[in-house]
Parts: structure tokens; sequence; C-alpha cells
């Protein structure tokens, strides 16, 4: 008997423990449990992200404020799906940062802005969510635009990384400058209403504004002497890539260069007289703009969205049109002046962008510096550190020694040279004006931009088109021979050949 | 409402779970047994849809339909349903001419007991819409194919269960149109099926199976055709309009019927891309117009359709007065074929792996009218509560057929990926019984396009 009962205490006691242990474990769990769904609250997100506007323009946008009262929370697009482990492990990832975040930084030193753009979205919004709860992309209510643009998404979202935010940034948070549509009317400038009436006389080579009559577009172009220069970089120069050699003497003619990128104003100019709201077969079109005897050319579509951006146009370079779009842009300028404007080749590009010089940049300095401090570079150059991941006016920088601004940085510049890796092996010592490749798949695209390290924006730094990739979210079949939808840092600048009898 | 539908998903993945493990297991059964020359199949079951094909109907509550085109088509599919299920009342009648409904309001009237009151009759262009409003439960859209995705859009905003008549669309404005009703057709649990009889025809529904089993290996090609004598038409009479003349003569306009090969051939070319289960990436074709006599149709067609992985479909249709006839499929595999001529597959030696027991069929089955099992399976679908959806898989065919035609007419080689985002639109801008602008109603000229 007395054996029983020690037996029985003893399980009584371990009994005991068990349902001691067991409810401890209830509660923890059931603690952690309230912490963790807790911590998946709005409230709690909004407890580290310290910046209302995150919560107002969430207010105001649809997954807030919509007809079917659905309300869409911060962890539903900003976390994986719940259910598996990505979820937890992003959400540990995303809670630590924030709180970290909220505790050693200051909200003002951090650039809001730029987290509303694409690049930074991407990273932080969930494709898998956004389809977790968008089951049907073929809602009641779809336009034919969005069903074209919604099966052309089913058909390549795996094959080309296609991301629905990519058109609907603003789904979850309201931005006043984002558009999803297409662009209707021409905008105006807002800086310079004067329509001009007469042309620029150009009678000595000496910088002068060229004024196209009936539009408001005054460019100003800079007489850059002709004469010999290095191309390329040694290879010594820090962060630089095997394109830029070997280096070549290269002689070039003297010709005009517009001082600053082409800018918003000039290029509506040109949209609003050659715009056309159809879209026509682009093999038509090019076969017309190619013609030697039209008297007009035919210019680009309406653009889906804001091309600016939302950053604001004015003097701000224009952004976006493709290599073609920028041809035809100086065939419309050469029809419109009787002067013959084109793109710069390579070598004139950077026998400008160089005035003279023969360093890493126009001015001095060392690169390691600049990859930390803005002072001299900030003074020339829109890039990482000082752009606020954007685009800048030009009378944000100062000229280089040729009196051209924005050569290196702001937004990468076309070229009419055909890319290629070997394009400086191919020069000969001495030669004069050399055109580049005679064929090729993608242009050069040089000066770098807004959001370039120091060492991307020096002066012999190379770059090309990627078009298929800057086209791969166009829905449109055939694609747009006018805008890029995957790209925004590029633009470019003209130059006018020196007129017959002008020394 | 949204319970609903977490409880549909959460079954749905639980039953895909088990369906996945019903298949490892059976194959790990099969491969136990050792027996090495075993089928692959193309696609694992459940992946697949197989009608259920039973005499009629089951019986359910009662169902108001409305017929919207009283014309062959309409006056056949409605007497089609009436056969395949009971229990249904035809409630409404609408087309653009009253003469047509006229036609099939007598025949329901006298053969069916189906009386149709006058104020249930609608006519003309908007007759549609009177219809779907008014009480029905079901619709047959069996106008001439251009209004079709108009139709079913209507029809599935109402919540109306749609009959969608083959084709479903004749330009890729109606295909994408198609493509969205269809998903909110399935969000609203609604039921539709196309008029591709063939998806309900016994011998071609065994084949579907044996083939997508891996009884003729994978497949690499196929033959599918249309060829016939003339179609009809219908000359134009004294008082008749510019509209009602072609809705009259529809079949020989390329704007009401696609041309032949959207409005006829598409059952053939529709019969691969289900074998198939995929669409073709390209095609390259021939066209012309020899002795058709009205419209500005052509009277035959030649595509090489190219699918990925360099499968290729020859298409072929005609409706040529003194010509040979032809209707059919051919579907060719790595290990044997399949033709719809005599529903049989050979190996490559020519032996026979499997044939249609047509005589069993016949003594299993009283109803083997693929016309009415189609209605059959529309009825089961819709009584049951069950969404589903044909017109996506149609819709699919018709742009195929689109894009043959479009290669055909310029004579340039037409990707998929152009023709499902082009905005072409054939409904003319002018559409009305009355006075039409005419003068873009011409016979295309190949090369002539840019």
């Amino acid at each position: 008997m007395n054996q029983w009962d020690g037996m029985e205490k003893k399980l009584r006691k371990n009994l005991l423990f068990c349902l001691l242990g067991l409810a401890l474990g209830i509660v923890l769990a059931l603690v952690g449990n309230y912490f963790y769904d807790r911590s998946s609250t709005n409230e709690s997100c909004m407890a580290c992200h310290f910046h209302p506007e995150a919560a107002d323009s969430w207010k105001q946008s649809y997954h807030y404020n919509n007809p079917s009262g659905t309300k869409v929370d911060c962890v539903q697009c900003h976390l994986p799906p719940e259910g598996n482990f990505a979820h937890f492990k992003a959400k540990a990832k995303i809670g630590i940062k924030d709180v970290w975040s909220a505790l050693t930084k200051k909200k003002e030193d951090i650039d809001w802005e730029s987290k509303k753009e694409l690049e930074h979205a991407t990273r932080i919004v969930y494709n898998s969510s956004c389809l977790e709860c968008h089951v049907n992309l073929y809602p009641t209510g779809i336009s034919d635009e969005g069903i074209v643009a919604h099966l052309y998404y089913d058909e390549n979202a795996e094959k080309l990384n296609l991301q629905c935010i990519s058109c609907h940034l603003d789904a979850g948070h309201f931005n006043p400058n984002y558009s999803h549509s297409k662009m209707t009317g021409v905008p105006v400038s807002s800086t310079n209403t004067e329509i001009y009436t007469t042309l620029a006389e150009v009678t000595s080579f000496e910088n002068f504004t060229e004024t196209v009559p009936g539009t408001s577009a005054a460019i100003r172009m800079v007489a850059v002497p002709g004469g010999k220069f290095t191309i390329g970089s040694p290879s010594v120069e820090q962060f630089r890539a095997g394109d830029e050699g070997p280096q070549k003497e290269i002689e070039v003619s003297p010709f005009f260069m517009s001082e600053v990128e082409i800018t918003w104003d000039q290029y509506w100019a040109f949209y609003g007289e050659t715009m056309s709201e159809g879209r026509i077969d682009p093999d038509v079109v090019r076969a017309h703009n190619a013609r030697p005897d039209i008297d007009a050319v035919s210019g680009p579509t309406p653009p889906f969205g804001n091309p600016d951006q939302g950053w604001g146009m004015g003097d701000r370079p224009a952004l976006t049109m493709t290599h073609y779009a920028a041809e035809v842009f100086c065939r419309w300028l050469s029809l419109r002046t009787g002067r013959h404007y084109r793109l710069p080749t390579e070598a004139e590009w950077e026998y400008a962008a160089r005035g003279g010089t023969d360093g890493a940049y126009f001015f001095d300095g060392k690169i390691r510096k600049f990859a930390k401090d803005t002072t001299v570079i900030g003074g020339y150059v829109i890039y990482a550190l000082n752009s606020r991941n954007r685009t800048q006016e030009p009378s944000r920088v100062k000229p280089n020694p040729f009196g051209l601004k924005n050569m290196l940085g702001n937004v990468m510049e076309y070229c009419s040279d055909w890319y290629a890796e070997d394009a400086y092996a191919q020069l000969r010592d001495g030669e004069k004006d050399p055109q580049g490749p005679a064929t090729g798949t993608e242009h050069v695209v040089r000066g770098g931009f807004y959001a370039d390290a120091a060492g991307r924006v020096r002066s012999a730094a190379r770059s090309h088109t990627r078009h298929d990739d800057w086209l791969r979210t166009d829905p449109q079949i055939p694609k747009s021979i006018w805008w890029y939808s995957d790209v925004k840092g590029i633009g470019f600048r003209v130059v006018c050949d020196v007129p017959e009898g002008i020394n | 409402m949204e319970e609903n539908k977490i409880n549909r998903r959460d079954f749905l993945s639980k039953s895909a779970i088990l369906g996945v493990t019903g298949v490892v297991g059976t194959s790990a059964l099969l491969s136990a047994c050792g027996k090495k020359d075993t089928m692959v199949p193309l696609r694992p079951k459940g992946e697949y849809y197989v009608p259920e094909l039973p005499d009629k109907a089951i019986d359910g509550k009662e169902l108001k339909v409305g017929l919207v085109g009283c014309g062959g088509r309409g006056s056949g599919a409605i007497v089609n349903l009436l056969n395949a299920a009971d229990g249904i009342k035809v409630v409404a009648l609408g087309d653009t001419f009253p003469d047509r409904l006229a036609n099939v309001r007598n025949n329901l009237k006298e053969k069916y007991n189906q009386d149709v009151p006058d104020d249930k009759c609608f006519i003309g262009l908007d007759a549609y819409k009177k219809v779907i409003d008014a009480g029905i439960d079901m619709v047959i859209l069996t106008t001439p194919p251009v209004f079709r995705p108009e139709h079913f859009a209507y029809a599935t905003q109402k919540g109306v269960h749609s009959f969608l008549e083959k084709p479903i669309a004749v330009d890729p404005k109606g295909y994408r149109s198609i493509i969205a009703t269809a998903k909110q057709a399935q969000a609203k649990n609604l039921c539709v099926v196309t008029g591709t009889q063939r998806h309900h025809q016994r011998p071609y529904v065994e084949a579907f199976q044996k083939i997508q089993e891996g009884m003729i290996g994978e497949i690499t090609g196929g033959n599918v055709y249309w060829n016939q004598g003339m179609l009809w038409y219908r000359e134009r009479q004294k008082g008749w309009s510019d509209g009602e003349w072609m809705i009259r003569d529809w079949v020989n306009w390329k704007w009401l019927s696609g041309d032949h090969i959207v409005e006829q051939h598409v059952h053939n070319i529709d019969v691969f891309l289900w074998m198939l289960g995929k669409h073709p990436v390209k095609a390259t074709a021939f066209g012309a117009r020899h002795r058709r006599i009205t419209g500005d149709q052509y009277d035959q067609f030649s595509v090489d359709f190219e699918f990925e992985n360099g499968i290729h479909l020859h298409s072929m249709c005609r409706q040529i007065d003194g010509t040979s006839s032809n209707v059919g499929e051919y579907v060719q595999g790595t290990k044997g074929s399949w033709n719809s001529y005599d529903h049989e597959i050979k190996d490559l030696q020519g032996n026979v792996l499997w044939k249609f027991d047509e005589e069993a069929a016949k003594a299993q089955f009283k109803q083997n009218d693929p016309y009415v099992l189609e209605h059959v399976d529309w009825v089961n679908h819709i009584r049951k509560g069950e969404a589903h959806d044909e017109a996506e898989a149609t819709a699919i065919s018709c742009l195929a057929g689109v894009m043959g035609r479009e290669a055909a007419y310029t004579g340039e080689t037409v990707t998929w990926d152009a023709m499902s985002a082009s905005s072409l639109d054939y409904m003319p801008a002018d559409l009305k019984i009355g006075p039409m602008d005419m003068s873009g109603f011409t016979v295309p000229v190949p090369g002539t396009a840019k």
C-alpha cells in the first residue's frame, strides 16, 4: 500500500509539474502570440514609422479609401503573405531595422521622398502579397487597356520579373504627382511664356541661343572649339572599367553643344508640334521620318504616367525618351531652324565633358573623397550623394571649362554611336571625328546620372542603353518607340554642326 | 460570401493535396509493377476538365431561360436545352428582326408547350438587354458573333449564366473583353458554356482523355480541316438598309462573323488547342476569295500555326462549291496519332491502340447528341451551384482563328503577343439598322496593309 501511496504522490507531483508547465507554456504562447499579433497592427508599425505622411498618404490611397470599404493594413503589403517562414523572416528583419532606425536616427535626416520611388518600393512591397488579395486581375470595370496590360503581366510576370507596383505605385500611398493613365494635352512652360517669332542668327563661332519660332523653346548653344584630346582613361584610374581603354589620341572639329541637357520645356515644344494621339505602325513612322524630303516629322505618342516622375518640369532635363525619340527631336530642330542638329558622337561628348582636362573629373579632387564628401564634386555634379535620388535643375551646378553644365551626373546622355566594349581598340591614334562602330544593338550613353556613385560619373565612364530591359513593363505590342517604361535617369543634349561660312 | 470563398479555396487546396498524393501514390504503385512501357501523362489527372455526360441533366429548381438571337443556331440551341433538362421555362426572346423571332416563338409554342408572352419578346439591337433584364437565370446568346462580348458582359454583370455560341470573339478587343468577363463570371460563381460541342461529344471526350493520359506520347503537330461547299447568302431585298442586309447575310461579312476561319473552322483549331493545352505563338497564312457572292470575306484559308517548342499545326478551310469536303482533325504524337474521322488512335506502325466503341456508347447512353449534352453539362453545373468556365479557352481558340485570318489578310506573319494586344476592333462605329458607311467593307488584299 505504502508503495502505491508513494507512487501516487510522485505521480501527483509529476502531474502537478506537468500541468504547471503546460499552463506556463500556454501563457507564454498566448503572450508571445499576443505580442506577435500586436506587433503586426498598423498602430505598432506607426509607432516606429514616426513620419505621419506615410499614414496620411495611406489613408488617401485606394487601399484605405475605396468604394468597397476594404482597408488594407501595413503588413498586408509590406510583408510576404502569412503562413510561411518568409513572412516571419521578413517581419523580424523589418521590425529590427525599424526599431533600430527609430532609436538611432532623426526623422529629418531620412530622405522620405526617395523612399516613395519604385526602386525603394520594390524592396519593401511584396508582389506575392499583392496577388494574395488580388486573385482576379480582370475585375468588373477594367478598361481595355487594363486588360491588355494584365494579359501581358500574366504571360510575362515570371519571365521578366514584372511587379504590380511598376504600374500601381500609388496603390498603397497616395501621391498627387503620380499618374496611372496616359498623359493628355501638352504641358506648357511655367517659366517662359514668351513665344518666339524669329530664328537666332548665327554669324560667328560664338555662343548663341536657338529660339524656335512659334514655341517658347530657347536652347542655349555653346561654341566648343575643335582640338585634340585623349579619349578614355589610363589603366591606373580608380573605378575604371575595361571599356574605357585603350586610350587614343583623337581630333574633334568645332561644334556647338547645348549648354544643358535638353529640358522639359524644350522637349514639350517638340512634342506639341509633332505628337500623334493614335498609335501608328512604328515601321511606318520610321519610314516617314527617314525620308529626306519631309517638312515635318512624326513625333511621340502620349506617355503613360508622368514622365517627369512628379519631380517637376521646366528646366529639369527631359527624361525617359528613347534614343530614337532624341534623334527625331534633332530632326525636328533641324527642320525648324535650317541648321543641322544631331546627337553628339561619343568622341565629341567626351571631348566636351573634359573641357581640356585629362583627369578623372574636370575639377580637382580625389575620387575616394567624393564617395563620402560632396563639398567639391557637389558644386559640379548631381550624383548619388547630393541628388536626393532625382534630377535637379541646372542652376544647382557650376559649368565645366567649356561652359557646359551637367555633363557628368543628373541624367545619362545619348550619343549617336553604337556601343561596343572595344570601341576604342577600333580607333586609330590621331583619328579625326570618329563615328563609332558601324553597327550594334545598343547605343552609347555617357555621363552617369543622379543615383550613380562618384566612380560612375567620371569623364571617361561609359555605359549603354538596355533597350529590352528598359521596355520590359510596356504592355503594348509593338512596344513604344518613343518612351521607355523602365528607366528614369536618361536624357540627351544636342550638338549643332557649324554652319558653312563660319570660322 | 467572403466566408464561402475562403472555405472553397481551402477545400480546393486540400483536394489538390489529396489529388497530388493520389497521383504520386498511383504512379509509385505503377512503377512498382515494373512495367516499363507505361504511358506518361501529358498533364496530371485533375489538371484538365472532363465533362460528365449523362443522358439528362439532374432535376432541380425551375430555371428561367432567355434566348438572344433567334436564327438557325438559336432556334436549335433552345430546343437542345429543352431536350437536355426538365424544369426549364423559356421566359424571353430577343432578335434584331421580328420574323426570325416569330419562327422560334411559334415552334416553341407548338412543339414544346412553351408560350412566351408578347411583352417578353424584344426586337432590335438592344433586345439583349431587355431579355437579360426579364428575370432570367440563364441566357443563350446566339446572335452573329461580333455582338457576343457585349452580350456576355451584360449577362455577367446581371448575374445570369451564359451559353455562348461559338465563335465568341471576332477581334482582339472582343477577345480581351471575353477574358475579363469570364473571370468576373467565375467570381460570381456563374456557369458559362460555349458552343464548341466537340468538348461534349463522346468520342472526342474519350480521345481527349486517352491523349492526356499519354497514349500518343508528346504531341508534335497536327492538321485540321473544314473544307465544304458554299455556306449560304442572302441577296439584298428591297427596303433592306445596309445594316439589315449585312446582319441578315452575316456569315459573309468580316465584321459580323470574323470570316469563316473564325466562324466555322474555329471548331477544328479549338480541338487541337484543347488537346495540346497551349495557344499558338505565330501564324503565317494564305487566303483568297474566289467565288463568294456577297460580303467582304474570303472563301479559303491555309494557315501554318507555330506553337512553343517548334510544334506546327496546319489548318485549312474552304467554302467553295464543287471542291472536296473534309471536316476533321488529326493530331500527331511521338508514339502515335489520333484522328477524328474514325476516332482511332494508332501507334507509329499503324496498329490500332484505341477506337471509340460507338455500339457500346449507344447501349450505355440514350443521348449522344453533343449539342444536347453541352446543355446537360451547363444545367448540371448551374443546379449543383458549381462555377464553370469554357469562355476563356474558347476565346483563346477564337483569337488563334483571328491570328490566322489576319496573317492571311495582310500576308504578314502575325504573333500571338501582337494579336492579343492589338487595337483591332471590328465593331463599326456607326452600327445601326439603317444606312452605314460601307466604304470600309472591302476584300483584304495581302501585302497592302502598310
